[in-house]
């Protein structure tokens, strides 16, 4: 019997999830703290996946909605990526502590 | 359905009116003429008559909850446009592309007030994040602006990967997205964990304390008039949301999460009313008053009763329609500090006393809609058996009536020059016509509640 | 040790170290690398539990189009590592107890998930064919709604992706209207 069992997964899903918030909290750069939460969103399709493989195996639901998540996260991608563009154009920088102009 | 896709389908058409149409005055027109079809088509479905029968496989149900929050979202929305349309014209140049963005706004909160899967709840809350991601940046020429797309950005994908993971460990545990869990007599653990990333998530999104941090900085950085719209319709809708999801999905296991909810509506009116005491800019008032009200609503989640249902569609109804209007004058003040509005009672007898009844309507002020919400969501909570939480509530009420009237001070009792530019007769009549609604529905608010049974 | 247990044990270390370099190589263009890395992993889970078309769809999605693009900002913006900003020491301690303590909760409450085994690597579940009868079946109404997502992020990276064309004069005054609210403020 080749099998690993599913807390193993859910494990490398859940590693994967911490990791992208640590990035989130203490990366700076903006493209990074993207990428954290691109690594995010991969960490949950994992666990969709596993669960679907492992508890449901007759139907197809974790997998339809690992693929919303997909098309989802390429908008949102599409949308911060101008958004982004719009700040590096003001202030020349991508540094997430340059943006001081609401701290009062 | 029909708001659906009416909303998505205007959507479309004002995409395309920016290069059909040349004219700012005919798109503004269209816009407004589509609103209406969209309500009209809404009040049918209301009654009973669908224009289109779609099987959705059980994913959204359009009861009468959901339908007539639509309407009273879609009915705010029109007083919106009524109000501010103008002043959407001084943000950039894609004038008609905001109001495509604002339409599918609107569809995005069809699909979360009438979700019956996670998967549309998922969906739902994303059309209703991105367009107004883009609609807080719109203002490109000003960094505060640029600045709040950004931060709303971050927190609001970051709370969208807390409700992901949520809905893959209820995934996990129940196998299905489909709402109404029925748990044995022991709830299993994983179900637990997803329901407190959800319960994170959309506190998240609704801006309930401790989550709010990133809400007076986008609210103050973003453009006036989708400020307006921002704190309330699109609040409102994720109350409606978070509501669905916690009497539908969690109905069932609600001893697990009624404290937590309490506590979470509770934090919320204490640092919302007592930050919003501190504030200088009124801008930044409406934004923590909008938290305290967020905690207000809470307290619906808390006791889940009918009152409580009827109460949040009163209380989305009177804090959206009081809020716009406030807004409505504030866009076009020239200096938005409290100072700004002194001496505004003696140049604007009329907008002045219109603002102070909606002022009175947020503190909750008997005889307008405001009292009668605070009203029903203190008797729900009341009945759902906790005293204290409510008397807490009254007491934050209570302050919340000294930022309030700070601003019918400096209108009435302080001398100034307050300007205000641009107000037509149409303008002020619209206001007029809101505070009617306001104090009408403080009157008899069974002309909106009894659409949920007849 | 079957092979299966071996690929799986590979892909998940892998996986981790990679998302660790993501988050902590100075590089920016270094992270979309390790990024890259950590999804070609990813799609090797995917394949193991039998997601083939996911595994692609990934691949194609992530690796392919998302990360060129960003790719294409980093370059663009001219971003290296004398340009990365570093954070406080004391902050990326607080990050990392935040995340290590969601980490132990999160495990503690999954270790108590039953220990599900199952036949990896088997089933044609997974296959275009199965995928496409059911998405176009029971799962048409999402597919459509999410177009309307699409629309918007289109119109919106439209509006604030173009350029405004600057009035001199406007700009003037919003400057000095600004700084009067500031003073005011």
């Amino acid at each position: 019997m080749e099998t690993v069992p599913l807390t193993h997964i859910l494990f490398v899903s859940t590693a994967l999830f911490c990791i992208g918030m640590y990035g989130l909290f203490t990366r700076r750069n903006l493209i990074t703290m993207l990428m954290a939460i691109e690594l995010i969103l991969n960490s949950v399709n994992i666990n969709f996946v596993a669960f679907n493989k492992y508890l449901y195996p007759y139907k197809l639901d974790g997998i339809f909605f690992v693929i919303f998540i997909i098309t989802i996260a390429a908008a949102e991608a599409a949308v911060a990526i101008a958004i982004i563009i719009n700040q590096y154009r003001t202030h020349q920088s991508i540094d997430v502590e340059d943006a001081t102009e609401l701290k009062f | 359905m029909n708001a659906l896709i009416f909303s998505a389908v205007s959507g479309v058409i004002m995409m395309f009116s920016s290069f059909l149409l040349n004219n700012k005055n005919s798109v503004r027109v269209l816009a407004h003429v589509l609103l209406l079809a969209t309500i009209i088509a809404n009040i049918f479905e209301l009654r009973g008559i669908s224009f289109f029968h779609i099987d959705t496989r059980g994913m959204l149900e359009f009861d009468r909850f959901a339908l007539l929050f639509t309407l009273v979202a879609n009915v705010c929305t029109f007083a919106f446009f009524l109000l501010s349309s103008r002043d959407l014209e001084k943000i950039g140049n894609h004038y008609s592309d905001y109001f495509s963005l604002l339409f599918f706004i609107l569809a995005g909160i069809v699909v979360s007030s009438s979700f019956k899967s996670l998967l549309m709840l998922f969906l739902g809350i994303e059309i209703l994040s991105i367009p107004l991601y883009i609609l807080t940046g719109s203002d490109k020429r000003n960094l505060k602006s640029n600045e709040a797309s950004l931060k709303y950005f971050l927190m609001g994908s970051f709370s969208t990967g807390l409700m992901l993971m949520g809905i893959a460990l209820i995934y996990g545990a129940t196998g299905t997205f489909q709402t109404g869990i029925t748990v044995a007599e022991k709830v299993p653990v994983l179900l637990i964990t997803g329901m407190m990333l959800l319960l994170f998530s959309m506190s998240f999104k609704v801006s309930a304390a401790p989550f709010h941090f990133w809400t007076p900085d986008v609210y103050d950085g973003a453009p006036t008039v989708v400020t307006s719209f921002m704190a309330t319709v699109v609040k409102a809708a994720g109350f409606i949301a978070f509501m669905r999801l916690f009497a539908e999905e969690f109905g069932s296991i609600r001893p697990e999460w009624k404290l937590l909810v309490g506590i979470v509506a509770a934090v919320t009116l204490f640092i919302g009313n007592i930050t919003a005491v501190f504030q200088q800019s009124v801008k930044r008032m409406l934004a923590y008053s909008s938290i305290s009200q967020a905690g207000f609503m809470m307290l619906a989640i808390y006791s889940l009763s009918n009152d409580a249902k009827e109460g949040l569609i009163l209380y989305a109804a009177a804090y959206s329609l009081a809020t716009i209007g406030i807004f409505a004058v504030l866009v076009r003040m020239k200096d938005y500090t409290f100072e700004g509005f002194n001496g505004f009672a003696k140049q604007q007898p009329f907008l002045a006393g219109i603002l102070v009844v909606f002022l009175l309507s947020l503190a909750g002020i008997p005889l307008t809609a405001g009292f009668l919400s605070k009203f029903y969501m203190l008797k729900a909570t009341i009945d759902g058996g906790s005293l204290a939480l409510a008397i807490f509530a009254v007491l934050m009420a209570a302050v919340s009536v000294y930022y309030y009237f700070r601003l019918i001070q400096s209108m009435y009792f302080k001398t100034g020059n307050a300007t205000i530019s641009g107000t037509t007769t149409g303008f002020k009549y619209t206001l007029a016509a809101l505070a009617g609604i306001t104090i009408l529905l403080g009157i008899f608010p069974n002309l909106l509640t009894n659409w949920l049974y007849f | 040790m079957g092979i299966t247990q071996i690929l799986f044990w590979i892909l998940a270390i892998t996986a981790i170290f990679s998302a660790l370099m993501v988050v902590i190589s100075k590089n920016p263009v270094y992270s979309v690398l390790w990024l890259i890395v950590t999804f070609f992993t990813i799609s090797g889970h995917y394949i193991l539990l039998n997601a083939q078309f996911l595994a692609v769809v990934n691949i194609i999605v992530y690796a392919g189009a998302i990360m060129v693009l960003f790719l294409f900002v980093i370059m663009l913006m001219n971003l290296n590592k004398e340009t990365e900003p570093q954070k406080s020491k004391w902050l990326k301690l607080a990050g990392a107890v935040a995340g290590g303590c969601l980490l132990l909760v999160l495990v503690a409450g999954l270790r108590h998930t039953e220990k599900q085994m199952t036949e990896m690597v088997t089933g044609d579940i997974g296959l275009i064919q199965n995928l496409g009868k059911v998405l176009f079946k029971d799962y048409v109404v999402p597919f459509e709604i999410s177009s309307i997502l699409f629309l918007s992020a289109m119109v919106g990276a439209v509006v604030l992706g173009k350029k405004e064309p600057r009035i001199p004069v406007e700009t003037e005054m919003r400057k000095v209207e600004e700084t009067q609210q500031a003073i005011n403020i």
